[in-house]
């Protein structure tokens, strides 16, 4: 097991040793997710080529933002596990965990306003068919 | 509760500064502040707006806009104010929407491309469900599911940026190598970005 997680960082012979790296996952950010099957492979690529990265980003890149999106999510959700109403994950829960993080409240409002504005436009255009 | 529209406006000038190629990832804080401005102006304007404002920031799902008109105002005093504070916002919005156009029309090819994959590119909420589920043990609504994926893109766009100025600050180039992926996370989770409740800090191991 690598002795200090940190003490990795700069280096420049991580492209060789790299590979004994993807077999205990991710380098030392996490403790690996082994051999679960990839997820979001795909979408992670579109995703970064969107957020600045190069049209075809590195396979190892993107494993690695996999994991991190996979811990991220599975944090998230044992926090929320623990707030509120124990045991299960609400709405509420993680507006308050985002509480602090400007970026992520601002967006987890503008998501959850627009979904119940089509709601609504949906439910009246259901409701003018059904009229007429 | 934290003022995000405050902290907002002081993070986006540090983005608008950065190389020129990055002109969608300066647009997504640039349309996060844009949301949060109005809510800005109104703090700046008068004190008297103040409790309207944490009103209309604490309410997530908000039926705020339609205070004056079809919902049932909670008193008089606020009757005349949904209306001023809806007129600046459209106008804000408006003007928004407006340089939007403007700075997409004027994209080159490769930068329509790169903001188009911007935009659509999402999580799908299938797998993004079957993980929470698979968590918890138990379903979890569509708001969850819808919630979780959004915090999830904006965490990956987190991290990308970070990597793209550790690599330009490193002299390398793009596509991003892993070293530039760990050092982004090394760098945020020191500003504690990054939730981790799994190594508790043992100071003399």
């Amino acid at each position: 097991m690598k002795p200090s997680v940190f003490s990795r960082m700069a280096d420049e012979e991580d492209e060789t040793g790299f590979d004994e790296e993807l077999e205990d996952g991710s380098g030392g950010v996490d403790v690996g997710h082994g051999k679960r099957k990839r997820l979001f492979s795909k979408e992670l690529r579109c995703m970064m080529y969107g957020f600045g990265d190069d049209q075809n980003p590195y396979t190892e890149s993107v494993d690695i933002l996999e994991d991190l999106v996979i811990e991220f999510i599975t944090e998230m959700t044992h926090k929320a596990m623990s707030i509120g109403r124990q045991g299960r994950v609400q709405v509420e829960d993680i507006v308050f965990l985002i509480r602090k993080d400007p970026r992520k409240f601002a967006r987890v409002k503008d998501l959850l306003t627009m979904n119940e504005e089509l709601k609504r436009a949906r439910k009246a255009f259901d409701e003018a068919n059904y009229g007429s | 509760m934290a003022d995000p529209a405050r902290i907002k406006t002081e993070d986006t000038p540090e983005r608008t500064t950065s190389a020129t190629e990055e002109h969608p990832k300066s647009e997504e804080p640039a349309t996060v502040a844009a949301a949060e401005k109005p809510a800005d102006e109104n703090k700046e304007s008068s004190s008297q707006d103040q409790p309207k404002q944490e009103v209309k920031l604490d309410s997530v799902a908000g039926e705020d806009e339609e205070g004056g008109t079809s919902g049932q105002p909670p008193s008089k005093r606020l009757k005349v104010e949904p209306e001023k504070k809806k007129e600046k916002r459209h106008k804000v919005d408006e003007d928004e929407i407006q340089k939007m156009q403007v700075l997409v029309s004027s994209f080159s090819e490769e930068q329509l491309n790169r903001y188009e994959m911007y935009r659509r590119s999402a999580f799908p909420k299938a797998a993004i469900k079957r993980l929470i589920q698979s968590i918890t043990g138990s379903s979890v609504s569509q708001n969850v599911v819808i919630a979780m994926s959004g915090i999830s893109k904006v965490f990956a766009g987190e991290i990308v940026e970070e990597a793209l100025d550790v690599c330009e600050k490193w002299g390398d180039t793009p596509p991003l190598q892993p070293k530039h992926m760990r050092e982004a996370v090394r760098r945020l989770k020191s500003r504690d970005q990054i939730p981790n409740t799994k190594y508790k800090n043992i100071l003399f191991p």
